[in-house]
């Protein structure tokens, strides 16, 4: 099983984010637990400098920006084959 | 009831008056560009350089620049501010990134060269540059043990190099070249180079009508309805709905909504430069410098979005310009409505008496003012020309300025959670004084005491506080010798 973190404080884009997590998992068909991270102490330990971020498995796939679902779906594929 | 409806015609023309004369050329632009910068400069290319290793001189303006240019919404702010503190530079530059950020990144910049002047805009930008290093260095000198107790681990997240595309560059810079060209006021581009008019019975009858409806006063600062600016603030709207439709799920792909929307901004953006004025004859339109200036850019700006930006480059630019849009417009609208409703209510006398000169409880007055009040994002720029417009001196009124942003309740909570209260309540002095003396600097030039003399006035404060720190570190430095032997 996936671990997704959406680090962010709940601004828009870190919704949107979570939003386009959300639908990849499900168009995917995977098993997968999607955690919000608001505390900015365990954002900086994943060495991100803006918001939105995303972790899968512990890596930090994408910082600042808002992926399309192509890119979620190609990292969380990458992710699967590496666990 | 009458004093009632008194309030709200205040507020709706004043409302109106700044949608048709502000919104378009200065702060249509600035959301774009503003989004441009966000979406299309990699972060890399300025973080890099606000590594631990990296030499003081290069870090400090290095964090201003960023604030200036990477952090026009708190998504980078906080993150970024907590990254130089904890990982990268250290106290000194994230507290200058903390400082520079609300009071100079382009979205406040270009509005209050818009509104109030360019003037103030400019004292805005390099008194924040100046103070913003200064306290930076101050609090690095203050809190310098404790800094380098810091987790002394990674470089590597400040290590990525990042350049920015040439196109990306060129679109930024056409954007910046179109604002200036909306919003300078020389004869080039004020001129008119031709004019047409047409027949249009009942313009004149119109515009009286306007007049009637929202009273104005250009003595009191109050701006007036034209024509044009009712034309203005229809496209307005069409385009607030269309981009609603066409931005709003970019994510999902461009619809014809997206380009509808474009499409009526660059129309409006044209119309807005046009000179337009009622007479008896009908409808007189004059073809400005402004007007050809708008053409050319706009023309660039289309030729690039169609041949040199990707379409991911796109899809990014549109949803942050839109995203800076929705955040900042709707409290800009309701702040703008509101200052209206309270100009009524102040009494000119009272802002004269209070800050009407460049004297230090003047100045204090327009910091404290600062301090204890909030504002979203940028309503401290239609404020601070309300108080300009009742009386108040420029030298308070920068003052304000400088410190209402810089210190609300909100920022400094998250401050204080990130680098603890003792240092954040240092800052909030430090910011305090330092708001306090860029008023009164501005203000004595302002009363013509000669930039050289307000300079060395700066500069004098600058060495006697440097002085006192550097002999204060001193001190300590010799009790911790004295103490360890």
């Amino acid at each position: 099983m996936l671990t997704i973190k959406v680090l962010g404080s709940g601004c828009p884009n870190c919704k949107k984010v979570e939003g386009i997590v959300r639908q990849t998992i499900a168009k995917m068909g995977l098993e997968a637990e999607v955690i919000k991270v608001t505390d900015y102490a365990e954002m900086i330990q994943y060495n991100i400098m803006s918001t939105p971020g995303l972790v899968v498995n512990e890596k930090l796939v994408s910082a600042g920006k808002i992926p399309t679902e192509a890119q979620v779906t190609t990292w969380l594929a990458d992710a699967l084959e590496t666990a | 009831m009458t004093f009632f409806l008194d309030l709200l015609q205040a507020g709706l023309g004043n409302l109106a008056a700044y949608l048709a004369a502000h919104v378009l050329l200065c702060l249509l632009p600035a959301f774009y560009i503003a989004g441009a910068m966000t979406a299309l400069i990699p972060k890399e290319t300025v973080t890099r350089f606000l590594g631990r290793n990296t030499p003081k001189y290069i870090s400090y303006p290095a964090a201003a620049l960023a604030g200036s240019v990477l952090a026009v919404c708190s998504c980078t702010i906080v993150p970024l501010f907590a990254g130089i503190y904890k990982k990268g530079a250290g106290i000194g530059p994230a507290i200058t990134f903390l400082f520079f950020a609300p009071a100079a990144n382009i979205l406040a910049l270009i509005y209050t060269g818009g509104v109030i002047g360019p003037d103030l805009a400019f004292a805005r930008f390099f008194l924040s540059l100046a103070f913003g290093i200064g306290i930076g260095l101050i609090m690095a000198l203050i809190f310098r043990r404790d800094d380098s107790a810091h987790d002394k681990a990674t470089n590597q997240m400040f290590a990525a190099q990042g350049t920015m595309r040439r196109a990306s560059l060129v679109f930024l810079l056409i954007w910046i070249a179109l604002l200036l060209v909306g919003t300078l006021k020389v004869g080039l581009l004020t001129n008119a180079y031709g004019q047409i008019t047409f027949p249009l019975n009942g313009v004149q009858a119109f515009q009286s009508a306007l007049d009637r409806l929202i009273p104005y006063d250009a003595s009191r600062g109050e701006e007036g309805l034209t024509v044009q600016g009712v034309i203005l603030i229809v496209s307005l709207i069409l385009i607030g709905l269309t981009s609603w439709k066409g931005f709003e799920n970019v994510h999902e792909g461009f619809n014809r909504w997206t380009w509808l929307a474009l499409m009526l901004t660059g129309l409006t953006l044209l119309i807005a430069a046009l000179g337009v004025k009622a007479s008896p004859e009908g409808l007189n339109i004059a073809f400005t410098g402004k007007f050809f200036g708008v053409l050319l850019t706009g023309g660039a700006l289309i030729f690039l979005m169609k041949a040199l930006l990707s379409k991911d480059e796109l899809r990014d630019w549109l949803w942050e310009s839109w995203r800076f849009v929705k955040q900042i417009f709707p409290l800009l609208v309701a702040g703008v409505f509101v200052v209206g409703v309270i100009r009524v209510l102040i009494k000119p006398e009272w802002i004269e008496t209070l800050a009407g000169e460049n004297s230090l409880p003047g100045n204090l007055a327009g910091v404290l003012f600062g301090v204890f009040m909030y504002f979203p994002t940028l309503v401290e720029v239609p404020i601070a020309n309300m108080f300009l417009t009742l009386g108040m001196h420029r030298g308070p009124l920068l003052a304000y300025l400088m410190a209402d942003p810089e210190l609300s309740l909100q920022s400094i909570l998250i401050i204080s959670a990130i680098i603890g209260r003792v240092k954040s309540w240092t800052y909030v002095g430090w910011v305090a004084l330092f708001s306090t003396l860029a008023g009164l600097i501005y203000g004595a030039w302002v009363d013509g005491a000669g930039a050289v003399l307000a300079m060395l006035y700066l500069l004098a404060f600058l060495a006697l506080l440097g002085g006192a720190l550097w002999w204060v570190n001193r001190r300590n430095d010799m009790l911790a010798v004295a103490q360890k032997t």
